[in-house]
């Protein structure tokens, strides 16, 4: 054997080597997607356009507290939009302190003065900032709670062009609605005065306003769980903002019934104080996601501690606990997309999948060993050696092995020995136009290559084109495609010339080849 | 030496262009006819909605599952038998308005979804399991493995024996059609005899199970419309560049009409067949992109060879030559693709099938269109071809 010989059958076996330890055990090294193994697929859109309602809310009361502390007259100061804040009925005499203050305190901010009205905007950097911000809390949160809740090998991450997505894969889920909950509440406990209520329809309370609701109010329902169905009135800004919350635990009530207990940090128990002193019986409600869950009249000044009552059960304790734990959402989640694959399907679908490929892989051998005879042997050997390249590479970026990526397998199967194809006839022409089978080869190998070249790379350029479209599974068919095509490259070309190499290289006198 | 053809085939390919212009029209048409009519079959992907794979534990018709569906109003619901007579796709909108639930009741999306699966749930049993669940009985096979142990804890058992409990019953039903059918099957798998006279009392088993179900919200499927057309035009375009670049420009454009030509034909039939439009068939359709450019540029390569060595011929006699030598290669290159795509469309299961559908249809367009687009196109522009030849 010659030198260049040795040296590529070492390449080769090093290959071989390297792909088996790069898979070895493949059932730990080769991640299964949900729709093999069953389990839970959420995609959920984070508000934005919330996250940042909240916060220009919040910059409202304060820029009230601002003027009021100042002694700046003024109508209203109220949101418009998701980012706008508008101050009207201010006197053109204090237009200068107005702006003083909003220079001082405001700088996220860009203003307009005219007459008696000043507008506000955040600034566009700053919004995008927050928006960010938003997701990138959402998502931590959510980790939080999905590792509390204890979800093994959860995969959680941004998805989307406006990274405004949030995917979530949960394994083999147990119980899904209660894990949906989980992720899903807000968590931003709200304080809000009541207004009116409760009505039993929304046309209802809205009817007490001729149809008409001030901007600085909301119509808010009730969680049947806790209250009687119904609808309330309340002021739409919120006393304490969810993010001043400190703790949560399991508390009772008098009754020794389950109920939420909270603490303020100090921040939120100054304000949650100064605000309960002003409004000494009056109406104050809890509102959860957007549902309220107890109202009550406030009967004395409350600091920096608090219990919800209502008609909770031990577990329901437990998860708002839970959550309110794990810290609020930034912004309400959307759920685009949920997929709930079921444990037998998986399993069903995992012995179709490798039914699908044993059968492509035979007929493929059946045809090329009947075809081409011993080159047919040669290029089956190129083909189970494609594979296992391809699976050592899959498990070394720890790709996810989903049914498209089984499809992408099986037609890697096929497109690999296209260059067999290409290359054996070549060679078959070669020998028809009277070559000897030694320059035969060599020319069918140097003439097919530029042709294979071309072939797989158009096909990795669509493949490329798919995987910025394709969201998740559809990804994963992508990627095998293209490692398939890569992997292809060295064994029908590097792998089975080598193989040619070793079958007939040593005899001096080769007449005939089978092909 | 085996070989299709014994001698170099002659076949005169060009000669019959304007009768395979004429079919492929054709077929093109009739796509844009049943698009016009009665439009894709769009997938939950595109069009939002809701999608369970229900399977039973014996053999079903359909009307047996419309009946019930239509008492919930969910008369319009598509039902899709799979592959036995035991499964089936039940597919419906996701924007389904209820007309008796209370006025002022709004509701997200999703929520909107859990009902309806819930509904169609219950519509599913018959009046025995339906009072069984009514009666707060567990259903054994539709319950995730955690709302059985929770239940069974309820119910006073040790948290060790509820969850081994609930993982064997898990078990059990990840293995053949997925529904349990009676206690003995629980002890045969190991349940111990305590907690199976419990479960006499406490549970039932339904005679069907949720193998999957599926909810894409309505603000998805016209994004993703939009960026699948633009995929696949971004990759036409990759296309032309690559061809015009290692070719010629012309050679460039009829390897495109012909990609164009293709797809076209692939959508087609996804159209006659009512095919669910997915995102698979979109990986699919790119994927025929890719590849059955591959025939094209095999005969492009030789045509380029021949140009120089035929110069006295005219562009019609090499074009046939071209394609005759290339002839058994690019009917194999075909054929081992054809055969992987063919086993996957036979036993790789529902799911992946309408994939498998666009591919078989993809690669045998490609194989055709290889002669009859992209050399029937360059004989169409052989003015332009000829006259740069000689200067």
């Amino acid at each position: 054997m010659d030198k260049s010989l040795t040296w590529k059958v070492g390449l080769i076996v090093a290959v071989i080597a390297l792909s088996v330890f790069l898979l070895y055990p493949p059932k730990d090294k080769i991640n299964l997607g949900l729709d093999l193994k069953g389990g839970m697929h959420l995609i959920m859109e984070v508000v934005t356009d919330e996250a940042l309602a909240i916060q220009t809310d919040m910059s409202a009361t304060q820029l009230r507290g601002l003027l009021k502390d100042a002694s700046i007259a003024y109508d209203k100061v109220a949101r418009k939009g998701f980012s706008r804040i508008e101050v009207t009925g201010t006197k053109l005499d204090d237009e200068r302190r107005i702006k003083d203050i909003l220079d001082d305190d405001f700088r996220d901010w860009t203003y307009t003065v005219g007459g008696s009205l000043i507008s506000l905007a955040l600034r566009p950097n700053v919004e995008q900032q927050l928006r960010e911000q938003s997701v990138d809390q959402a998502l931590e949160t959510i980790r939080n709670r999905v590792d509390e809740f204890g979800v093994a090998e959860p995969t959680i991450q941004k998805e989307g062009l406006a990274g405004d997505r949030i995917l979530i894969e949960l394994p083999g889920i147990d119980n899904p609605e209660r894990v949906k909950g989980l992720i899903k509440s807000t968590a931003m406990l709200e304080f809000h005065l009541v207004v009116g209520g409760p009505f039993q329809t929304e046309e209802a309370a809205l009817a007490e306003y001729k149809g008409q609701l001030p901007d600085d109010l909301e119509i808010v329902r009730t969680n049947p769980r806790r209250l009687d169905k119904g609808f309330y009135v309340l002021k739409a800004a919120t006393v304490v903002p969810g993010k001043d919350l400190k703790s949560a635990r399991r508390a009772q009530d008098e009754y020794g019934a389950p109920a939420v207990g909270f603490s303020f940090n100090s921040q939120g128990a100054a304000q949650f104080e100064r605000f309960t002193a002003a409004n000494i019986g009056k109406p104050l409600s809890i509102v959860l996601d957007e549902r309220i869950e107890s109202v009550a009249t406030i009967q004395d000044v409350i600091g920096a501690d608090g219990i919800i009552k209502g008609r909770f059960s031990q577990d329901e304790v437990d998860d708002l606990v839970l959550v309110l734990r794990s810290g609020a959402l930034p912004a309400p989640l959307k759920y685009i997309e949920e997929r709930t694959i079921g444990p037998s399907l998986g399993a069903d679908s995992i012995r179709k999948g490798l039914m699908a490929c044993l059968g492509g892989l035979l007929l493929v051998v059946l045809f090329m060993l009947v075809y081409y005879r011993a080159a047919g042997i040669n290029s089956v050997l190129a083909l189970l050696l494609n594979m296992l390249i391809l699976m050592g590479i899959m498990a070394y970026f720890h790709a996810t092995l989903s049914m498209p990526g089984i499809a992408g397998i099986i037609l890697s199967i096929g497109m690999a020995v296209d260059a067999n194809v290409l290359i054996f006839e070549r060679i078959r022409e070669e020998l028809a136009a009277g070559k000897s089978p030694k320059s035969a080869i060599d020319a069918g190998f140097k003439k097919a290559f530029w042709t294979i070249f071309d072939a797989n790379l158009t096909t990795v350029i669509s493949a490329v084109f798919l995987f910025q479209f394709g969201t998740g599974p559809i990804k994963g068919f992508a990627v095998t495609l293209i490692i398939g095509i890569v992997a292809s490259m060295f064994t029908a070309i590097f792998v089975s010339r080598v193989i040619f190499e070793l079958t007939y290289g040593r005899q001096k006198k080769l007449t005939r080849i089978s092909i | 030496m085996l070989k299709i053809f014994k001698e170099e085939p002659t076949f005169r390919f060009i000669r019959w262009r304007f009768l395979a212009f004429a079919l492929s029209g054709l077929i093109v048409l009739a796509g844009i006819f049943v698009y016009a009519t009665r439009g894709f079959n769009w997938g939950i992907d595109f069009s939002g909605g809701t999608l369970i794979e229900v399977g039973f534990d014996r053999s079903v018709a359909i009307p047996q599952l419309r009946g019930p569906l239509s008492a919930i109003g969910l008369g319009d619901a598509q039902i899709t038998r799979i592959g036995g007579e035991d499964k089936f796709f039940i597919k419906t909108l996701a924007a389904l308005k209820r007309q008796d639930r209370p006025a002022g009741e709004k509701l997200e999306d999703i929520e909107e979804y859990e009902i309806v699966a819930r509904e169609i749930r219950l519509a599913l049993m018959d009046e025995n399991e339906r009072a069984q669940a009514a009666a707060g009985r567990i259903d054994l096979n539709n319950s995730a493995a955690g709302e059985i142990a929770r239940f069974l804890r309820d119910k006073g058992l040790n948290d060790e024996d509820a969850q081994d409990t609930a993982g064997r019953i898990i078990g059990l039903r990840k293995g053949g059609t997925g529904i349990i059918r009676d206690l003995a099957a629980l002890e045969q798998a190991g349940v111990k005899h305590r907690i199976v006279e419990l479960l006499r009392e406490q549970a039932f088993f339904s005679k069907f199970t949720f193998l999957s179900v599926e909810f894409v919200g309505p603000q998805v499927g016209k994004d993703l419309r939009r960026k699948a057309m633009l995929a696949c035009i971004w990759a036409l375009i990759g296309m032309l560049i690559y061809i015009g670049f290692r070719f010629k420009p012309l050679y460039g454009l009829s390897g495109i009409l012909t990609l164009a030509h293709d797809v076209l034909v692939a959508l087609s039939f996804i159209l006659f067949f009512r095919i669910e439009m997915s995102l698979q068939v979109v990986a699919a359709l790119l994927t025929i992109v890719g590849y059955s450019i591959n025939d094209t540029i095999v005969v492009f390569d030789r045509l380029r060879d021949n140009l120089k060595v035929m110069r006295k011929d005219n562009l019609e006699a090499i074009l046939d030559k071209s394609l005759n030598q290339t002839l058994s290669r690019s009917i194999f290159t075909s054929l081992t693709v054809f055969l992987t795509v063919l086993s996957l469309y036979l036993f790789g299961g529902e799911v992946i099938r309408p994939f498998a559908f666009t591919m078989l249809v993809g690669v045998i367009a490609g194989s055709y269109s290889t002669i009859y687009q992209s050399c029937a196109w360059l004989k169409v522009w052989e003015r332009w071809l000829v006259k740069r030849k000689k200067s």
